[in-house]
């Protein structure tokens, strides 16, 4: 390998792209937008949900049950009279849950508090909203759990049993007797959405853009004729390989320092493990990343084309590899499908030294397992760069 | 070029329309990238979010620490796993252990059961430890739910019951019985929820990038220019090269329903005319958006990317795949501006909970301003270079 | 002639059925033009590249300055230059950041940049160019900067497809002024091109047609063999005609009367039809002389016509 060549080419790839405004752009600002998309959208709090109201009772009791529930501004209840204008409400969307509180209740409660019969209510969700249901179905009951057993707790002392848990946000704890389940995270206490989604962020960036940006720059010298004058250089396969990736590679890892920055300062997020270890395996990521977008270049023959790949090929990746699905949902064989993403790896790597801050000995075989990979689709990217003899 | 107010260029303003639409229409066929995105987009979509993609948990590993060793303990772990979300769980025999398991990330959740568990019950006050994995907290939070929801409702097994009975002991009864229902998807498959969007996402997805590939694409290879010096009026250009996109919309439309619901089983519970009016303003305004980006765009490259970093927000925020419900106020509103959030909501009232047209008003009168503000923003766009 | 520069024997390339070179043999001597003609999908692009090693023959030998250009393909690309049918200046960069680039990649010292760039830039009147980017080039300066960047490197063959596409009259022939001058320092140069005039400055042609050569050999050979060779029309008053007649008409042809006179072919311009003309126009100094060279397209038309009744 000839340093001197190396170094050339290197250097006009460098002015190339830096004197690109559009490119400089797109590699500044999609990051940080992805950053802060993802970071604000996925939480496991629910905040401000629309719960609908039907309260037959109507008194003191199921008043104080419903204030309690829109206490804390995790709901926001809206009454109805009849269950039809409940049911339309749902239908409608303009309530995303409901409850329904039958006409005895007060009665039911007092009774409850002499151990005889239960109080009984009604909860429906909108289904149609799945996920949301999914978060907000844990938060319902262990509100209506602890607003009943404080209220039990007033109108009969000496069941003394119910206690309010130890609620975690989105963690549902229901009191009282049965079980109590007293609840810890080891890591991340508050179960806080953010830092996942944001580890995850560096996986969807890393593997997304940079596989766009490498697959239409190769494209485009491919066009105009420079790639083909470039082959008849002396310089090697490998020279026009590095010569590619490593200035790019630099850029990207100079993004990944942005962000790591931006998630801190903006979102509160910092990694828990070490900073520069995560920027390091990150840098490595972006390479294995840039030679799959030179791959996919060399097999395209417009920009349009390498593009439409790209993005053909890297969303399922990015929905697969654990980003914000998780795997372990999945069926089976799709889970033995996502370990040959490289993407998948890097993701889990991401997290490990983000919120549990792992060092380079835990994450050892899944590096040695991104090593490999590096090598196979460096050698691809190779293989698709010589010229087509 | 003959003034718009010309009897002669109005009557043959359509007939112009329909001839550009037909010379797209041709071009679209021999264009091998569109069709395959047309063709393996929508399949790869279908899969995905029919079969791989859930927030629910499944094949949960978890850990147990059962220091009591008795039947009622084991009934308990039993109780849990027949909720059918984990693994079968594994025995730890330390409390370290288990913990550094946890940390290791080798397992979402680690229970212990106390010695006395047992004796807890009769007397009225079980408690039991439960470690999660915070590093996957939308799973940690639901795994948590879960296990407290069984443990919530142990008490009323007859067992449990016996055991408090044979003590005497003053029993503390649940607070209340609560009774759930999920309303329009009752086992709350996430598979629903996707695929009730999924024709939002496909549409987003060709309308946005068809259109402004195709306009940059022709713009680079002067076949625009071309077309410009002939008797047509720019608008008669771009509507007729909008025709044919919306033909293949309802294509890929129709797909993206009869799919879901055949392969599936999510048909639509609502009304079916409600879902094809609807989709009108939506691929309207969609293919509104590709023409305002290719105005935008220099070259091919520009479009796509401005396309694609488009394409990323109007997923994410417009709640097609993460509920949009959960979002902080400012990014929520942000989310209102793309026509996709209107058209999954519209989408979701009419699939999942079986609206019908009337219900849907509001977002349709929501596409409807929208696509006259793109197309406001498009004649600005295009004013001066061809004015 | 002397060992050839450039030698393919039996070269062949196949794409799947579709047979794109078949069975070629060249060889080209050192320090001359070759010519490599033929119409858009003949086979031309599909050889050159094959010659400078960019493609792999389906069958035959290539060997280019000594070297086997199909076992050792890199070896030869210190020893020989290209320029492809698109110009390949890297946008965003000016000329002179391209010349650096090349220069870069071929190993050449400040100085020897500054010696090879600062002759080749006076002698193509590259100088105000230099620090334009090349994206704003005008077509003309551009295929100069291409001819120019192919040759930084002093290479001894230099294989230029089409290098004249696109680029107006004028400059084209200031383009072939530049050619010939590195032929004449000793470079060969071996060119591809679809017009068909282009070829008498050349030193040798080969026409190519569907992958089939179907001629080869020097241009004037080939207008002796495949056409009229030179028309030489005389005007001249009706009185001097019968002397032209019984002048001109032993050059060995037939001589045609014509409206403004008289009209003959000769199939080469050789001395003794010269001096013929001479002592005519010396005793008729009011005849004018005119001489029109066969046109290539006729040439090439004709071999085209021949070859396919021979196939």
């Amino acid at each position: 390998m000839n340093w001197r060549r190396l170094r050339t080419l290197m250097r006009r790839e460098v002015l190339a792209t830096f004197r690109d405004p559009f490119t400089v752009t797109i590699l500044v600002t999609v990051p940080l937008v992805a950053l802060l998309l993802f970071g604000y959208v996925l939480s496991t709090e629910v905040k401000g949900l629309s719960l609908g109201v039907l309260d037959s009772n109507r008194t003191s009791a199921s008043r104080r049950l419903v204030a309690e529930l829109s206490a804390k501004g995790t709901f926001d209840a809206r009454f109805y009279t009849t269950n039809g204008e409940l049911e339309r409400g749902l239908v409608s969307g303009a309530i995303s849950a409901a409850i329904v509180i039958p006409p005895d209740f007060d009665r039911d409660l007092r009774a409850a508090a002499s151990g005889r019969e239960l109080p009984e209510i009604q909860v429906i969700y909108d289904g149609g909203e799945a996920v949301l249901a999914g978060n907000a179905e844990g938060f319902l009951r262990g509100l209506i759990n602890a607003a009943v057993a404080s209220m039990l707790a007033e109108e009969a002392p000496q069941v003394a049993g119910a206690r309010p848990a130890a609620v975690l946000p989105a963690a549902a704890a229901p009191r009282a007797s049965g079980v109590e389940v007293v609840t810890r995270s080891v890591f991340n206490p508050k179960l806080d959405g953010t830092p996942f989604m944001v580890s995850g962020t560096f996986g969807f960036v890393l593997s997304f853009l940079t596989v766009l940006i490498t697959a239409v720059s190769i494209v485009n010298e491919k066009l105009t004729g420079t790639f083909e004058q470039l082959q008849v250089t002396p310089a090697t396969s490998v020279e026009i390989l590095l010569g590619k990736i490593v200035p790019l590679g630099a850029v990207f890892a100079f993004d990944v320092v942005l962000m790591v920055l931006i998630a801190g300062l903006l979102l509160h997020v910092w990694p828990v493990g070490s900073a520069i270890f995560f920027v390091l395996v990150s840098s490595f990521y972006v390479l294995i990343s840039l030679a799959l977008g030179l791959i996919i270049s060399a097999t395209s023959a417009t920009a349009a084309e390498a593009v439409q790949k790209s993005v053909l090929f890297s969303i399922p990746l990015v929905q697969l590899s654990g980003f914000a699905f998780p795997i372990r949902s999945m069926p089976l064989v799709v889970q033995w499908f996502t370990e040959l993403f490289p993407a998948t790896h890097y993701i889990r790597i991401s997290r490990a030294i983000y919120m549990r801050g792992a060092g380079p000995l835990a994450l050892l075989p899944e590096m040695a397992l991104l090593a490999l990979f590096g090598v196979l689709l460096m050698t691809y990217a190779l293989r698709s760069i010589e010229a087509r003899r | 070029m003959s003034s718009p107010q010309s009897p002669v260029s109005r009557r043959s303003f359509w007939s112009n329309v329909a001839a550009v639409a037909y010379k797209e229409a041709s071009v679209i066929r021999h264009d091998k990238a569109l069709l395959a995105t047309v063709f393996a987009q929508p399949v790869m979509m279908l899969l995905l979010f029919g079969m791989a993609l859930s927030n629910k948990p499944a094949n949960v590993k978890w850990l147990v620490l059962d220091r009591s060793h008795s039947a009622i303990s084991r009934r308990f772990v039993q109780d849990v796993q027949m909720t059918g979300y984990f693994k079968p769980p594994q025995p730890v025999w330390s409390y370290d252990d288990g913990r550094r398991q946890l940390q290791d990330a080798n397992a979402l959740a680690f229970l212990v059961i106390p010695k006395n568990f047992r004796r807890d019950i009769e007397r009225g006050r079980p408690r039991v430890q439960l470690l999660v994995d915070g590093s996957d907290p939308l799973s940690a939070a639901r795994v948590a739910a879960y296990i407290g929801q069984v443990a919530a409702e142990f008490a009323t097994t007859p067992l449990t019951l016996a055991a408090r009975a044979t003590s005497g002991a003053e029993s503390s009864p649940m607070p209340v019985d609560l009774r759930q229902r999920f309303w329009f998807n009752p086992t709350l498959l996430d598979r629903n929820f996707f695929l009730a969007a999924l024709a939002g996402m496909l549409l987003t997805n060709l309308c946005l990038s068809a259109t402004s590939l195709g306009l940059v694409a022709e713009r680079e290879s002067g076949t625009y220019e071309q077309m410009l010096a002939l008797p047509t009026t720019p608008l008669e250009i771009v509507l007729g090269k909008l025709v044919p996109f919306v033909g293949l919309s309802y294509g890929v439309f129709a797909f993206a329903t009869l799919a879901a619901g055949l392969f599936f089983g999510a048909w639509p519970q609502g009304s079916w005319l409600a879902l094809v009016l609807v989709t009108l303003p939506f691929v309207l305004a969609s293919l509104g958006i590709g023409v305002f980006v290719s105005t935008l765009a220099h070259t091919s490259a520009q479009a796509v990317f401005i396309t694609v970093f488009f394409i990323m927000p109007s997923f994410v925020l417009s709640g097609s795949m993460f509920p949009y419900q959960l979002m902080p106020h400012g990014v929520r509103e942000v989310g209102a501006l793309f026509p996709l959030r209107w058209y999954q909501i519209a989408l979701r009232r009419i699939v999942e909970r079986g609206a019908g047209l009337t219900e849907v008003l509001g977002p349709v009168l929501a596409l409807v301003i929208l696509f006259g503000v793109i197309l406001a923003g498009i004649r600005w766009r295009m004013k001066p270079r061809l004015g | 002639m002397s060992t050839p520069i450039i030698r393919a024997q039996g070269l062949t390339k196949r794409f799947g059925d579709f047979t794109a070179v078949d069975n070629l043999s060249i060889e080209v001597a050192p320090g001359s033009i070759f010519a490599f003609l033929g119409a858009n999908g003949s086979g031309k692009s599909t050889t050159i590249r094959m010659l400078i090693g960019l493609l792999r023959p389906t069958a035959g030998t290539i060997e280019v300055d000594g070297i086997d250009v199909i076992k050792r393909p890199r070896k030869v690309r210190d020893h020989i230059g290209y320029m492809g049918q698109k110009v390949s200046l890297y946008r965003g960069l000016s000329l002179r950041e391209n010349v650096e680039f090349y220069a870069g990649l071929y190993g050449l010292s400040d100085a020897e940049l500054e010696r090879s760039w600062g002759a080749l830039r006076e002698r193509f009147s590259l100088g105000d160019a230099e620090a334009e980017k090349t994206e704003d080039l005008p077509a003309g300066i551009r295929q100069r900067a291409g001819l120019a960047l192919s040759i930084l490197h002093q290479p001894r063959v230099v294989f230029l497809d089409e290098p004249t596409a696109g680029v107006d009259v004028h400059n084209r022939g200031l383009f072939w002024e530049l050619i010939q001058d590195e032929a004449q320092a000793g470079v060969t140069v071996f060119v591809t091109t679809h017009f068909l005039e282009e070829v008498d400055y050349c030193d040798w042609v080969c026409f190519i047609d569907a992958g089939r050569l179907i001629a080869n050999a020097e241009p004037e050979a080939l207008r002796l063999r495949y056409s009229y060779g030179y028309r030489i029309e005389v005007e001249v008053a009706a009185d001097a005609r019968a002397d032209a007649v019984a002048l001109l008409g032993t050059a060995g042809r037939r001589i045609e009367d014509t409206d403004g006179g008289v009209q003959l072919c000769v199939p080469a311009l050789d001395p003794d039809v010269l001096a013929l003309l001479d002592r005519f126009v010396d005793a008729h100094p009011l005849a004018r002389v005119h001489i029109e060279q066969a046109q290539m397209t006729d040439v090439f038309r004709r071999v085209l016509a021949e070859s396919g009744a021979a196939a």
